[in-house]
């Protein structure tokens, strides 16, 4: 097995020439990175020598424990920056400190967080409790003041407030910005300097603060290196330390390094072990607040700098892009593609055998401006067309015209006009005079239709006459007249939009699907000290708390148990 | 015709066996845990039957309609079902030979869930039909089946939270511990506890909230661990739906009941999550948003179907 010795990389570790078994992509976040002016000198120190030192001065009046390393709550750490500002407090820092601190310490607050969500989730329920975008009789009429809801919501609440359109209202839009704020102040607050915090690690050199450990337990007649090894198998990364030092506030990193020189061999041979695992777990939740971040800001993109338009075209005609699509926000700029003209080739349906739809497409042409050809493609449902930034939908259909021929004569085209009776949502109707046009109770042929498929006709006194589809030609007599149903031409109905914000959006999401995964994983830390021949371990994790001690367990019973107590022969031991 | 009987003796056979395994669960749950060991182990196997019968169930609809299983209120309450035991099973292998409390969340649910789909109430929707042009898509099986695993997952998590809060707050309840001879009486200990002066009695005492305190301590774990993954799946079910949004009805997000209900679901475990990083909220306050959660799932899964508002009815472009 290859050690990897590095100590030039690693001056601020503190504790130098430990051996990193695994070198992964997450170690190398271990090498601290000029990132701040403010920190990178005296501050990471200070911290240092105050966490290790915890365990010699429990007595000093600033509590902080050894717990800081690794809690995860947030007041510790706001202590730690405000103790490191007088050591490496450069100018910058001390302006922004001001007066932005108390607005951030304020948005930073986790009740004000779950109060913003409630509040955020409270009204949206309220927005699919209302109904939206009705006129404002509906809501007179839906909450009258002579019986308010719950004694007190009435139509002026709804109408003050906006609660007629939800989302989009003043209300709920602030609510989202406060959250968005809460979330960026969380993140720059809170969670950035867990990472700093999280990123230091350390050995535990008393068996008293090992056992104090979530799960502890003690191993006879066994050897840190056989554990170090077995933690290794299961993932860990394990680093070992191969002398016991006593940490002092006046220990400084020469003398670290100075006592690290004569150990040569220091192959697991150290007493004293620190493993972990899952670290990215830790991180992952800022990735998830950056990745809700992304999304907000898509969002807004999409609202403030949209097109969108609907337009119904009959097959055979024509509609210039821009035309159709009308801004959504003051950010909203058209492009050269607006002047794309849309030629509907052809809508057609498709059914199944039960006569039912099963998919709409329409096939559409765009032409440039000098009347070339740039596009052909037949959209549906599900696979909308996109060129230069637009997009173009199915989204609903209607009946144009009847094609049809009159005793021979024709073809005719008569528009079929939508009929909405009891609630029908799709039924269409036209009707063809028969006899003297020019009478005052002109009478004549009644043709309906729910699909492009089959035309119902009746005759003068309203009865039933028969059934034809288009297209076959077959000929139906009706109070003398001779018709032929030639074609049924329908009008596809089509949604166009651009969206700036969707890429910024699909970003969000990829990340928040990712980060969120992440988040999963437990970040758990073990630490083991040998006793002699018996060995300490301990452990805790945030996450997985209800399986860590059963894995714990798993580990622990694999570690061999030496016979002839030797720490001689435990190199052989890994060996084999 | 083939397809319809195989599905109904599938139906049945899973039905009996998850009666049968519940059967089993209360007579460990009343009688000594050491006598029955076996009989909870055929429990276990019970479960695995269940879990294969529903995949055969969802396969052979599958194979019938020649879509994925999940284009309904019915097929999606089967795999609504399919997942509970799903998660038994992934719990029960992962975990195997130790008992743990999760198999008496599922059990229950994965057999209320499947009762309900294909009791009376449903009866119309059996016959699997026909696909709304909405509905022809390759997200239909990435969005769905996400969705409804996240949503199994998240009743489970929230239902032990349910179980915390009543361990903790019902007084008269009796405490059902790692072993059932422990089980005694809240009010009891409130008795003892008034005339506590008695050394052993306060050992008593202290002994059993001990264990009191370790069964709460586990659910809440467990609950924990079993929410943050059906979270998972339900962020990924959201955005999948949001990008399929994008293709089919023009805009990734436009505030669809549905939609915003998964949206207030998502939004209150987030709530549990942060409630949790802090340690005076842990516990109970965050048993209660989890609790406040179960009856949101139920209100997006299923208020909004049956009131057939919006887009994920599918109302606005077929032609009934």
């Amino acid at each position: 097995m290859e050690t990897l010795l590095n100590p030039s990389k690693t001056p601020n570790l503190f504790i130098p020439k430990t051996h990193l078994f695994k070198l992964s992509f997450l170690h190398s976040n271990f090498n601290p990175q000029p990132h701040s002016s403010y920190s990178r000198r005296p501050l990471s120190i200070t911290i240092t020598c105050k966490v290790k030192t915890s365990e010699g001065r429990k007595n000093d009046g600033k509590n902080i424990s050894k717990k800081i390393v690794l809690t995860d709550s947030a007041p510790e750490l706001s202590n730690e920056e405000i103790k490191a500002k007088p050591k490496g407090g450069g100018k910058t820092w001390g302006v922004i400190k001001k007066f932005p601190k108390r607005v951030l310490a304020i948005l930073s607050n986790l009740p004000l967080a779950i109060g913003e969500m409630f509040t955020v989730a409270g009204l949206m329920a309220l927005g699919t409790a209302i109904d939206q975008g009705e006129s404002p009789e509906y809501y007179f009429q839906k909450y009258p003041e002579e019986n308010p809801i719950f004694g007190f919501f009435t139509w002026r609440w709804v109408l003050t407030l906006g609660f007629d359109h939800m989302f989009s209202s003043p209300v709920f839009l602030g609510t989202l910005i406060l959250l968005g704020t809460s979330l960026m102040a969380c993140t720059y607050t809170t969670q950035i300097p867990l990472v700093k915090v999280a990123r230091r690690w350390s050995f535990l050199q008393s068996a008293d603060s090992i056992r104090k450990q979530e799960f502890s337990d003690t191993l006879p007649q066994a050897s840190v290196s056989d554990l170090g090894v077995i933690l290794m198998g299961a993932g860990y990364e394990v680093f070992s330390s191969s002398l016991p030092f006593q940490v002092t506030a006046n220990t400084n990193i020469e003398s670290y390094l100075n006592s690290y020189k004569h150990g040569h061999h220091v192959f697991l041979k150290g007493p004293s072990l620190y493993a972990f695992k899952g670290l990215a777990g830790r991180f992952a939740p800022i990735g998830v607040h950056l990745a809700m971040l992304l999304i907000m800001a898509g969002g807004t993109l999409s609202a403030t700098g949209s097109f969108r338009g609907s337009v119904t075209v009959p097959q055979g005609l024509n509609f210039v892009m821009g035309d159709v699509l009308g801004p959504t926000g003051f950010l909203s700029t058209p492009t050269e593609a607006f002047n794309t003209e849309v030629h509907v080739n052809k809508f057609y349906m498709d059914y199944y055998d039960s006569g039912e739809v099963s998919q709409f497409h329409t096939d559409l042409s765009l032409f440039d401006m000098n009347g070339k050809e740039v596009m052909r493609k037949t959209l549906s449902v599900n696979d909308p067309l996109r060129y230069g930034g637009i997009t173009i939908y199915q989204t609903d259909w209607s009946f144009s015209a009847l094609q049809i021929l009159k005793d021979g004569e024709g073809p005719f085209n008569l528009a079929m006009a939508p009929l909405t009776i009891n609630g029908d949502k799709k039924l269409f109707g036209t009707f063809l005079p028969v006899g003297d046009t020019d009478s005052s109770n002109v009478k004549g042929i009644s043709m309906l239709a729910r699909d492009l498929q089959s035309i119902v006709l009746y005759d003068k006194q309203g009865k039933f006459a028969g059934v034809r589809r288009p297209n076959s030609r077959l000929p139906i007599e009706i109070d003398g007249t001779k018709i032929v149903i030639v074609d049924a031409i329908g009008s596809s109905g089509l949604d166009l939009k651009t969206d700036p914000g969707v890429p910024a959006v699909y970003a969000g999401f990829g990340a928040l699907m990712l980060t969120t995964c992440i988040s999963y994983l437990s970040h758990a830390q073990i630490w083991a000290l040998q006793d002699g021949t018996t060995v300490i371990v301990g452990g805790k994790t945030n996450r997985a708390k209800a399986e860590f001690p059963d894995e714990m367990n798993r580990l622990l019973d694999q570690v061999p148990e030496i016979v002839e107590s030797s720490i001689s022969k435990k190199p052989d031991n890994i060996g084999g | 015709m083939i397809f319809s009987t195989l599905e109904h003796i599938l139906t049945h056979i899973s039905f009996s066996v998850v009666s049968i395994v519940i059967t089993i669960h209360f007579l460990t749950l009343f009688l000594l845990v050491d006598e029955v060991v076996g009989l909870y182990d055929s429990s276990e196997k019970g479960m695995i039957v269940t879990f294969f019968c529903i995949t055969g169930l969802l396969v052979t609809r599958w194979i019938y309609s020649g879509h994925f299983p999940l284009s309904d209120l019915y097929e999606s309450l089967i795999f609504l079902s399919w997942g509970f035991s799903l998660i038994h099973m992934v719990s029960y292998l992962k975990f195997k030979k130790r008992k743990n409390n999760l198999s008496a969340i599922t059990a229950p649910s994965a057999i209320f869930t499947q009762g309900f789909a294909t009791s009376g109430l449903l009866t119309k929707m059996h016959q699997s039909a026909i696909l709304a042009p909405a509905l022809q898509s390759q997200w239909l099986m990435m969005h769905v089946s996400m969705m409804v695993l996240g949503y199994a997952a998240l009743l489970c998590g929230s239902l032990l939270s349910v179980a915390l809060l009543v361990i903790t707050f019902r007084k008269a309840i009796k405490i059902i511990g790692e072993n059932n001879n422990l089980s005694f009486s809240l009010g009891k200990i409130q008795y003892m506890n008034e005339r506590s002066n008695v050394l052993l009695n306060t050992y008593f005492i202290s002994y059993k909230n001990y264990y009191r305190y370790q069964l709460t301590q586990q659910l809440d774990r467990w609950s924990y661990r079993i929410i943050s993954l059906g979270f998972i799946f339900l962020t990924i079910g959201i955005l999948s739906g949001a990008v399929w949004a994008n293709e089919a009805w023009g805009s990734y997000w436009n505030w669809d009941p549905k939609e915003t209900w998964a949206f207030i679901t998502w939004t209150v475990f987030a709530i549990y999550f942060h409630t949790r990083t802090n340690k005076n909220l842990e516990g109970v306050n965050s048993a209660l948003v989890a609790s406040m959660g179960f009856l949101i799932i139920w209100i997006c899964y299923f208020g909004v179907n049956l009131l057939g508002i919006g887009l994920h009815s599918y109302g606005s472009f077929t032609l009934n």
